[in-house]
């Protein structure tokens, strides 16, 4: 069996690529992706904590082992997937306004 | 060195590896195609945690969703999606991400370090067939996990109605990028400007920039 | 009368004083509004009015007089309580209340100043006649009448300040009134900042007098003046070393005698051999002469009088002449018991006097401009009065303020009404002063001419008239008198020796003082000869036909036609001339005030004065006997000198004298008729002193200040700004890489121990040490001190209780680990102090 910390260390590793990308990258595109490699990163640690801990909390309805981590990472898809839609439509617009994608053009609050 | 080991580290590979590509790589397809293989590795490792209905569903949303419309708007914006890159602002990148990643490796590894130090490892409990199902998972969203589903539904909704205001913007009102700006500058008067690829916002260029017509 | 107002409460006093205030407020505030006339009735009344009563309350104060057989007696009037200050040697409590007295003195100044007052405000209605500052000028003019009363009734020092402070105010104003001539203006400045400094002298007097006399009015001063001359060390004023003390080290050579045991002859004879002390009552007297050489123009400050002839000449007759100007020798007379007890000022005061009269005289010989002629004949006239106050005839040195009052205002309104009959010829403001200009006057301007001529007569003392009279008892008095300390006697008794003059002082004031008056007597004859007589020489001068074709020479009463050269210059007005003929009857026959035996006057002036002066002159004693006739003759010999001096140079020789001697010694013709140089000196070394200050205070402003600390500031402001600019640049990663900053040291927080305890007591001497908590955190102590941990293992037992008695201390140390097992100790001290042993 894999000890649930690797999945944990992966989850960090994957995490601290994502930051670095965002923060590095000038291109949005590019960072947006990158702000998806971090939440998939803080999916796995979900998943993989709900996989070690299966007690459930105070208040349940269901009967059965908990499956808050995966209830959650499912979430995060969805607002993930909200983010995405609405972030990829203002890089449009940025790229209509400004005829770019790099974020250090889009510094200026005029226009 | 079981077949779940082996799995995993597998798994793990790919997905370090395309991660590593969605952050280096120069084109951006290349950056979706890097994100496209964490999403697979992902998926695989959700497999491995006993998540299956999770793993259908990231495929199902990310790699068939997302990562789709990624693609659709790289393709949209054509050769403009690929910036160049030049040193601006490269001490500010480089101290930003630089202390992010250390801290972020020394967190990491302060952390492996004290669970070592403290002898213990956590079992791992045995859950039974029905753990991580679509039965299971529907019986918690319905019941356990109900106000949020609903709220989620309205957050879809108003990402829907968002992302199409944002994106239809204003007819013809636009200005020059920095680079282009520096273009018309160095061109001297009697050389014409050189045009922008039409792509497909030929339609909204000035008449006189307009040399060719899309095929 | 004195039914209606009690002599404690003399209720009629606020009537003198409140309507020239009342005029100047009424004139000043609406007198643009009612126009010239009404402003005419306001300021003429406001001052008849206050004289009207001034000459009721003299009546009274004359049936008082009576009626206690000639003992100083006053009629006073307080307006309210001012305020107490503690002061004096004892502590004492001083009351200050605004209070106003008449007395013998006081009432004869009231007089002049209401009733010259008045005629010279009558003058002025006609000789400012066109000027658009009309009522601004009477406003001025009874603000003045209010201040100089307020200064003379004054029953302290403090309130008489006020009057002081108010008569220089006033005369800044008037000297400067047309203040759109940047020279008058100045001129105003430099007559207010030289009494300033003289004000300076007079408000260190009232300290130390209300330190060692314990009060500051003239009863309390009189009554503890005894206490100015205590003998004893310990009551004298050190003047070197200042303030007493010694000088030792680097400054020893300034210590007195170091020079003597040193061998050094040179500055032996300078420095003091002893340490220099002063009597309190000697620098009370230097003090407030310096006040009144300020205000009186003696020498050092006389030189704003020369310059206040910028302003208009009814300012010039009413400040510079009769009333102001006299205010120096006023104080004197009041505060005369305090000026005897030290003889040494008293030397000084007729010192300063006869040298004041000297140099002005001379300089008054050369000089070319009506006014300023007069203008320094004043200040030589004031030097006799402080040469009288100064010998001890104090009521000589008033006597002669009365006439000089008389005499020289009326010199000033015969020279204004000669002025206004030339500016109407001669529009340049300085050609229509000069006397080369003028001539022949006589003529044209009958009644001014016969006017100037008796005051003329007047100051040069030809017999029988007023001045003769006032300025020979001066005379006579230098040579005969000497005033000795009243408290002499008591004083030397006790071994503290007491100033005595030189012997020849007598005759050294006597011929300096007849020098004096035969050079007065001669330039007043020169004035008059060069204006009065002759051929007029102002035909040629500012011709209507050589000005401009839009400058009209004017007339202002009636349209005469002056395009035609030749027109002679016309007489003035009855307001210029009745009041030119009331002051020339009382300059020729006030005389008699001083009864000289001639004509039977119910109280002449030295007894109606001598009770006020009684203390003062108790102990004069006669030096050298003299006969008051052979000395009178050395006065009327100094008239018939000059007069018949004067006489001969410019009527005789038509001026051809006068011209060889100025072409024989063209420098000190120059220099005297410069003035000397004096104002050039003060320039070059006071005035420039002050201004390098300033300078170096203006470049400490602009270099440091500004330039160092304002900028610093500003580029300190600047820098931050711009690097703080950068954080804001607008770039999303930029923003999310301050973010990672501030996680980074929260994360630091979180991951390095903290070590604290907090020791709180426990009882029964127990002291609790409570370490703080923390995530994850383990702690091991060491409370006995050796340096080892008492447990080898991290527990969870965050507090450990120590027993310290009381005087004893013990160190604690403790140890904390955190989950990422980073280890940090912390020493602590626990001390309990003894517990206080109860003292009975």
């Amino acid at each position: 069996m894999i000890p649930i910390e690797h999945y944990v260390v992966l989850s960090a590793l994957l995490f601290v690529i994502g930051g670095v990308g965002f923060l590095v990258r000038r291109n949005v595109l590019v960072a947006l992706m990158s702000i998806e490699v971090m939440l998939n990163a803080a999916n796995l640690a979900f998943v993989a904590y709900n996989r070690s801990h299966l007690a459930r909390g105070v208040a349940h309805t269901y009967e059965g082992a908990s499956h808050t981590g995966q209830v959650l990472a499912f979430f995060i898809i969805a607002a993930e997937a909200a983010e995405v839609a609405v972030g990829l439509a203002i890089v449009l617009a940025m790229y209509r306004l400004r005829r770019t994608v790099r974020s250090d053009e889009a510094d200026l609050l005029r226009n | 060195m079981t077949l779940g080991t082996a799995y995993f580290y597998l798994c793990a590979l790919l997905a370090v590896g395309g991660a590593v590509s969605v952050v280096a790589a120069k084109n951006p397809i290349r950056c979706a195609m890097g994100l496209l293989l964490l999403i697979l590795s992902v998926a695989g490792l959700f497999l491995a945690l006993r998540a299956q209905f999770l793993a259908a569903i990231q495929l199902i949303v990310y790699a068939g969703a997302i990562v789709v419309l990624f693609l659709f708007v790289i393709m949209l914006l054509g050769p403009a999606a690929s910036t160049p890159s030049d040193r601006r602002g490269l001490a500010a990148r480089v101290f930003g991400g630089g202390l992010f990643g250390l801290g972020g490796l020394a967190s990491v590894t302060l952390v492996a370090q004290a669970a070592r130090a403290a002898h213990r490892t956590i079992p791992m409990p045995a859950p039974d067939a029905s753990f991580g199902g679509i039965e299971a998972f529907g019986s918690v969203l319905f019941s356990d996990a109900l106000v949020p589903f609903e709220v989620s539904s309205g957050l879809l909704m108003v990402a829907v109605v968002g992302a199409i205001a944002v994106a239809r913007g204003r007819q013809g009102s636009h200005s020059l990028s920095h680079g282009e700006q520096e273009v018309a500058r160095a061109a001297t008067p009697h050389e014409p400007l050189r045009p922008l690829h039409p792509g497909v916002f030929s339609h909204e260029l000035p008449e006189s920039e307009t040399t060719e017509r899309p095929a | 009368m004195l039914q209606l107002f009690p002599a404690r409460d003399y209720a009629l006093i606020a009537v003198i004083l409140g309507m020239p205030l009342l005029g100047a407020f009424v004139n000043g505030v609406w007198g643009k509004r009612l126009g010239d006339r009404a402003v005419k009735l306001m300021a003429l009344s406001a001052v008849g009015i206050s004289f009207a009563a001034s000459i009721v309350a003299f009546a009274a104060l004359a049936d008082v007089v009576r009626g206690e057989k000639d003992a100083h007696v006053k009629l006073s009037w307080t307006a309210w309580e001012w305020m107490h200050t503690t002061a004096g040697r004892t502590g004492t409590s001083i009351p200050v209340d605004v209070k106003f007295s008449i007395d013998q003195l006081s009432g004869v100044m009231m007089l002049i100043v209401t009733g010259v007052g008045f005629l010279i405000h009558l003058y002025a209605t006609s000789y400012m006649e066109k000027d658009k500052g009309f009522a601004r000028f009477f406003a001025y003019m009874n603000l003045f009448i209010f201040s100089m009363l307020v200064l003379i009734l004054g029953d302290n020092l403090p309130v008489l300040f006020v009057g002081w402070e108010g008569v220089g105010l006033c005369s800044y104003l008037l000297i400067g009134f047309w203040f759109e001539n940047g020279a008058n203006a100045a001129a105003g400045k430099k007559a207010f900042i030289a009494n300033r400094v003289g004000d300076f002298g007079l408000l260190c007097a009232m300290f130390l007098l209300a330190w060692y006399a314990g009060a500051l009015d003239w009863n309390g001063i009189a009554n503890g003046a005894s206490s100015l001359v205590v003998p004893g060390d310990a009551a004298r004023i050190h003047v070197w070393p200042l303030g007493g003390g010694q000088y030792t080290g680097a400054l020893s050579f300034l210590q007195p005698g170091y020079f003597q045991s040193h061998h050094t002859p040179l500055l032996q004879s300078i420095m003091p051999a002893a340490a220099v002390t002063v009597s309190p009552a000697t620098a009370v007297g230097l003090a407030l002469l310096l006040g009144c050489t300020g205000k009186s123009a003696q020498i050092p400050l006389y030189v704003w009088l020369p310059d206040a002839m910028a302003g208009p000449t009814p300012v010039s007759a009413l400040i510079h002449a009769a009333t102001m100007v006299t205010a120096g020798v006023y104080l004197i007379c009041r505060l005369s018991f305090v000026f005897v007890l030290s003889p040494f000022v008293m030397v000084t005061i007729a010192v300063v006097g006869v040298a004041t009269a000297l140099l002005a005289a001379s300089i008054a010989v050369v000089q070319n401009d009506i006014k300023k002629v007069l203008a320094y004949s004043t200040v030589s006239q004031l030097g006799f009065m402080f040469l009288g106050v100064g010998v001890g005839a104090f009521v000589a040195g008033f006597f002669h303020v009365f006439t000089h009052a008389f005499f020289k205002a009326c010199l000033f309104l015969g020279a204004g009404s000669v002025i206004h009959a030339m500016h109407a010829r001669i529009h340049d403001d300085d050609a229509a002063q000069d006397i080369r200009n003028m001539g022949g006057l006589r003529r044209w301007l009958p009644l001014t001419h016969w006017t100037f001529a008796a005051a003329t007569a007047a100051i040069i003392g030809l017999p029988l008239t007023s001045g003769f009279f006032s300025k020979d008892e001066i005379l006579y008095r230098a040579y005969v008198d000497r005033t000795v300390n009243p408290l002499a006697g008591s004083t030397a008794v006790r071994g503290h020796g007491v100033y005595a003059p030189p012997e020849w002082i007598g005759h050294a004031l006597y011929w300096a003082a007849v020098a004096a008056a035969a050079m007065t007597a001669f330039y007043m004859c020169r004035l008059y000869i060069l204006t009065f007589w002759g051929s007029f020489r102002g035909w040629t001068v500012g011709r209507p036909s050589l000005l401009a074709r839009e400058e009209v020479a004017h007339d202002g009463h009636g349209s005469d036609n002056l395009s035609t050269p030749g027109y002679p210059p016309h007489e003035s007005p009855w307001q210029m001339t009745v009041p030119l003929i009331i002051l020339a009857a009382f300059s020729v026959f006030a005389g008699a005030l001083l009864n000289p035996g001639f004509v039977k006057v119910e109280k002449p002036m030295d007894h109606w004065l001598d009770p006020v002066f009684k203390a003062a002159t108790e102990g004069a004693v006669i030096v050298r006997e003299a006969s008051e006739w052979t000395v009178g003759l050395g006065g009327i010999g100094a008239f018939l000198v000059g007069t018949l001096l004067a006489w001969w140079v410019y009527i005789e020789k038509k001026g051809a004298p006068a011209e060889s001697a100025k072409a024989s010694a063209p420098g000190l013709y120059k220099l005297v008729l410069e003035k000397w140089r004096v104002d050039e000196l003060y320039d070059a070394t006071i005035i420039a002193g002050v201004d390098s200050l300033a300078e170096t205070s203006a470049a400490v402003d602009r270099g440091i200040v500004d330039g160092i600390l304002a900028r610093l500031t500003a580029l300190l402001v600047a820098a931050a700004g711009t690097v703080l600019r950068a954080f804001q640049n607008g770039v999303v990663q930029v923003y999310a890489a301050t973010m990672v900053v501030g996680l980074a040291c929260l994360g630091w927080f979180f991951t390095v121990p903290h070590a604290k305890a907090t020791v709180t007591d426990a009882g029964n001497d127990d002291y609790l040490v409570t370490a703080a908590p923390g995530v994850g955190y383990a702690y091991r102590w060491d409370a006995d001190g050796d340096g080892k941990p008492d447990k080898p293992d991290f527990g969870t037992q965050g507090a450990l209780k120590v027993h310290v008695p009381p005087g004893t201390t013990s160190l604690v140390t403790f140890e904390v680990k955190n989950a990422f097992g980073f280890v940090k100790a912390k020493k602590l001290t626990v001390t309990r102090p003894q517990a206080p042993v109860s003292s009975l």
